[in-house]
């Protein structure tokens, strides 16, 4: 099964329902556990009965040995929920080879907003931003949420540059219970900038993951000869050497991602380097196991 | 070294232009996109030294390219000794025409001639040329020395007619073969009358120089000369008031107004001589009448007594032949009298001929000898008894001469007998009511010859055609045509004789010809062309040609030509004899010659009298020829001097061929670098 989570094989699967149906049913089977993972009715715990709780919940049972009201709790019933940040600057656009690291984010998205909905009964939303928030799906776990999101995906086109601060400032707006925060985005920034920024989140009970989505050669580039680049998202350019790229090049970008995850942990907030030709499973399963932690 | 062209050398600053390509401007490169340039830096001071290395073979051939051509445009030029003194062709002309036997002008040049040979270096090549009516090389381009002073002193004055557009000419081929310096010593009496009318052919090659030796000393001489002769070359009657008498013009040369005694000479006697005022630098005319000449050929010329500064030209020379009136005989259709009617009357009319018209109809012609007729006419008649047709085809084999007239009775045999062809349907112009004209008529051709024809066709065009019959004109020469293109009037050549074909009649019912005065003169010179009797007598002039045999006479068919030269030499060989068409008339005199169809001639052979004209060509004009070639005045006389001259080897085209070889070269480099930039982006 693992060629359905083969991001080449992936890009050519034009319709995201699909893709993500494909995606999280090879990642379940994989795993060889039954599909309905963590749906069962197992029992939580008792909480003591406080006006206003449904009275259904009501374990009956207990009342009539001890007189005490209790409400029966069962891990099922614990939904979590799920909101994707998802940047569309320009530079997602980026790609040395399909998919492009926007595609890949879609591929992401799609198959964590399947995971959730299908098989967690999670509420799921997202939000997309650049250098400010272009779109908004609240969380929530009704019926067509789910082609919504997908929508929302296929809309999101990559433009304008990334700005973490301005879009941020209104994340806390958007999130008002706690749930699990996935951030995909290629980080072109100040580490320090991007924790600080998403920081409050996790302040405010979110969890809170980092995915950082870069393509092959933006961590290991080719140069032949001498050549000139331009920034995707300033349009700024310049002539860059080989030799330079070969050199301090990759030492700048492995010194930028070792301090964006440390920055991460040290914030408690989950950092995971995704690069465009992994497998997606990888994101799948860290959903998972931030929800199992969750729970 | 040098360059032809200089200027061009500005195109050196093109030469910035790979220099710029290379090494001052950025490669054009497509930009490559990236995410973000936060972890990039500039390169570029590496990257220019990077290419300027890499690149380094296609700005040397552009360099070179640019360069090349450039230089190209430039033309460069090295000048090479082009030849050494004895690298240099000597050709000493000496001009041997008519008028420098006048005094000693033809020594004296032969002597300088002599002089300048002598004065040539051992190993240095000369040619010696003959300048005479035809110009003659004497020798090859040789360095015997030896040889060539036995050629110069082999020439001897002759009776031509120099021209120096001839000797121009002559050069212009020479320097194209040898394709070295000529130093070209003309001695001559430079005669004006020598130089062509435009200037520009006498400018000679850019290797060639003039260095002329002049003989003629001062001003020309006076001279008188007896510049032409009108006289009978045939008389039968001398006592006709109309054609016995003799009309010579005397003209003068830079002379005085005098008195002059001119001689009429028959056979080696005067028999009768006259007075004549000849105005200063004028012309006279002087008759002598009537002629009377004995029987036969008879040398006569005109002369001028008392002699002067020239005293050659003071004779002109003729003939006359005296016979009794040369029957022509006329067959006709019995019943036909216009057409003999006509004929004869035309020929009467004439003032040159005298032939006495027999007229026969065809039916009566069994028993004729057509070799006792100068020439037979067959009017109309297309049915002849065979006897006489045979005797007919006979005589023109042998030299006879025969005039078809095609008339109404042509159409109803298929062939014209004697021509060899059939007819075609008539051409009944009356019937249609539009007459045919005239339309082309050869006027060289001698039986339709006029000196100036005018803007009526020389009176053809007047001539309407009521009814033609065309025959094929194949292997025949075409002398008149009619406006619609059928040929009118035909010659065909048979055997040593000619047969003349005229697709109309000679009556006033097929064509109104023989209602125009044009009829008497057609009539007239064809009876002189037809009877041949043109070429036995009279005079020529030198250096021209008279024609031995017909064209279309085979070797053997006829019998040989004794010619006997004013010399009493014999100029051709016994080969000659046999087989020359015809026979250059080279010295003035008598040529009696005696032709292949058995016939006699008496030939008067006089100088070309411009030759007569001893005015020397000015100093100016001498100075702008010798001067012509080299850009340079007109050098002294004497020896050659011997210089070296140096000539330009331009070698752009060299260049050419390198630029052309450097430009496939960078081509081919350069793709396999932009190919190379492809792969990269």
């Amino acid at each position: 099964m693992q060629r359905f989570l083969d991001p080449e094989v992936l890009a050519s699967i034009s319709s995201l329902d699909l893709l993500a149906k494909t995606v999280v049913d090879g990642f379940v089977a994989g795993l060889h556990r039954s599909p309905d993972f963590g749906f069962s009715q197992e029992f939580a715990e008792y909480r003591a009965y406080t006006p206003g709780d449904d009275l259904r919940h009501v374990d009956w049972n207990l009342f009539a040995r001890t007189e005490r009201c209790y409400l029966k709790r069962y891990r099922g019933e614990t939904n979590s929920q799920l909101t994707i940040l998802l940047d569309a600057s320009n530079s997602m656009q980026y790609t040395s080879g399909p998919p492009a690291k926007m595609d890949y984010a879609r591929y992401i998205a799609a198959s964590l907003f399947y995971l959730a909905i299908h098989s967690q009964r999670d509420a799921a939303g997202l939000i997309v931003f650049d250098d400010e928030v272009r779109d908004y799906i609240r969380p929530s776990t009704r019926p067509g949420q789910l082609a919504r999101l997908f929508a929302s995906l296929e809309r999101a086109e990559p433009r304008a540059r990334t700005d973490f601060a301005k879009p941020l400032r209104h994340f806390q707006n958007f999130l008002h219970r706690r749930g699990i925060a996935i951030m995909i985005s290629d980080f072109y920034e100040n580490p320090e900038t991007i924790i600080d920024t998403v920081a409050p989140l996790h302040f405010h009970g979110h969890e809170v993951v980092l995915f950082h989505i870069l393509d092959p050669q933006e961590i290991r580039p080719a140069l032949k000869t001498s050549s000139i680049l331009f920034d995707m998202e300033t349009d700024q350019k310049f002539e860059v050497v080989p030799e330079y790229v070969k050199t301090t090049y990759r030492e700048k970008v492995d010194a930028h991602i070792e301090e964006l995850r440390s920055r991460a942990l040290g914030a408690g907030i989950d950092y995971q380097l995704i690069v465009t030709n992994q497998p997606l499973d990888l994101a799948l399963r860290e959903y998972l196991t931030l929800r199992q932690a969750g729970n | 070294m040098g360059f032809l062209a200089p200027w061009f050398l500005g195109g050196l600053a093109a030469l910035g232009v790979p220099v710029f390509v290379h090494l001052l401007r950025k490669h054009v490169t497509i930009p490559r996109p990236v995410s973000s340039l936060m972890f990039f830096e500039r390169g570029t001071q590496s990257s220019t030294r990077h290419r300027r290395l890499r690149y380094l073979l296609l700005f040397g051939l552009r360099f070179a390219l640019v360069l090349l051509v450039v230089l190209a445009f430039a033309n460069p030029f090295v000048r090479r000794a082009a030849a050494g003194a004895n690298d240099q062709i000597l050709l000493i002309v000496l001009d041997d025409s008519f008028s420098m036997r006048a005094g000693t002008r033809f020594a004296d040049a032969k002597q300088q001639a002599l002089a300048t040979l002598a004065a040539k270096p051992a190993a240095q090549k000369a040619q010696v040329v003959a300048l005479g009516g035809d110009l003659e090389a004497v020798t090859q381009p040789i360095a015997d020395g030896a040889q060539l002073r036995t050629a110069l002193e082999s020439i001897q004055p002759g009776d031509g007619h120099a021209s120096f557009g001839e000797l121009v000419r002559y050069v212009r081929t020479m320097s194209e073969n040898v394709r070295a310096p000529i130093d070209l010593h003309l001695f001559s009496d430079m005669q004006h009358s020598a130089i062509p009318a435009n200037f520009a052919d006498l400018v000679l090659p850019q290797y060639v120089r003039l260095i002329l030796h002049s003989v003629a000393q001062g001003a020309a001489p006076p001279n008188w000369t007896v510049e032409s002769v009108s006289a009978p070359a045939e008389l039968s009657d001398p006592k006709d008031p109309k054609r016995s008498h003799v009309e010579a013009v005397i003209a003068g040369f830079g002379t005085p107004a005098a008195t002059k005694t001119i001689s009429l000479l028959v056979n080696g006697k005067v028999i009768a001589s006259r007075k004549i005022d000849i105005p200063a630098n004028g012309r006279a005319t002087v008759e002598f009448a009537p002629l009377n000449v004995d029987y036969g050929l008879n040398r006569c010329q005109v002369r001028i007594e008392g002699g002067d500064a020239f005293p050659a030209d003071d004779v002109s020379v003729f003939s006359v032949r005296r016979s009794d009136p040369e029957r022509v005989l006329f067959v006709h259709n019995q019943g036909e009298n216009r057409s003999p009617i006509y004929f004869s009357a035309a020929l009467d009319a004439a003032a040159h001929a005298s032939f006495v018209l027999q007229s026969v109809a065809a039916e009566q012609s069994t028993d004729l000898d057509p070799s006792r007729f100068a020439f037979v006419v067959l009017s109309d008649t297309m049915t002849l008894p065979a006897i006489f047709e045979h005797a007919l085809s006979a005589y023109v084999a042998k030299g006879g001469s025969v005039l078809i007239a095609l008339g109404t009775s042509a159409t109803r045999q298929p062939q014209i007998p004697l021509w060899g062809g059939g007819t075609r349907e008539a051409h009944d112009y009356a019937r249609s009511g539009n007459p045919a004209s005239v339309g082309q008529v050869d006027f060289s051709y001698p039986a339709l010859a006029q000196a100036q024809p005018g803007s009526d066709n020389g009176g053809w065009a007047e001539v309407k055609v009521l009814y033609a019959v065309p025959v094929d004109p194949a292997g025949a020469r075409i002398a008149a045509r009619l406006a619609d293109g059928t040929p009118l009037l035909l010659e065909k050549q048979i055997g040593e004789g000619r047969i003349l074909l005229f697709i109309s009649g000679l009556d006033n019912l097929t064509n109104d010809l023989p209602l125009h005065p044009l009829f008497v003169a057609f009539v007239d010179r064809t009876a002189r062309y037809l009877s041949g009797t043109e070429q036995l007598s009279g005079s020529r002039l030198v250096d021209s040609y008279v024609q031995l045999r017909a064209a279309a006479s085979t070797l053997g068919a006829a019998g040989s030509v004794e010619v006997v030269d004013p010399d009493g030499h014999r100029p051709l060989s016994l080969s000659d004899a046999r087989t020359a068409q015809s026979l250059r008339l080279e010295r003035a005199g008598f040529y009696q010659i005696h032709f292949a169809n058995g016939r006699d001639a008496l030939i008067g052979v006089n100088p070309d009298r411009r030759e007569s004209d001893l005015q020397p060509i000015p100093s100016d004009l001498l100075a702008l020829w010798s001067g012509s070639s080299t850009g340079s005045p007109q050098r002294a006389t004497g020896p050659t001097s011997g210089q070296t001259q140096s000539h330009i080897v331009s070698f752009w085209w060299y260049l050419m061929l390198l630029a052309l070889l450097a430009a496939l070269a960078q081509t081919a480099i350069a793709s396999g670098y932009l190919g190379t930039q492809r792969e990269e982006v």
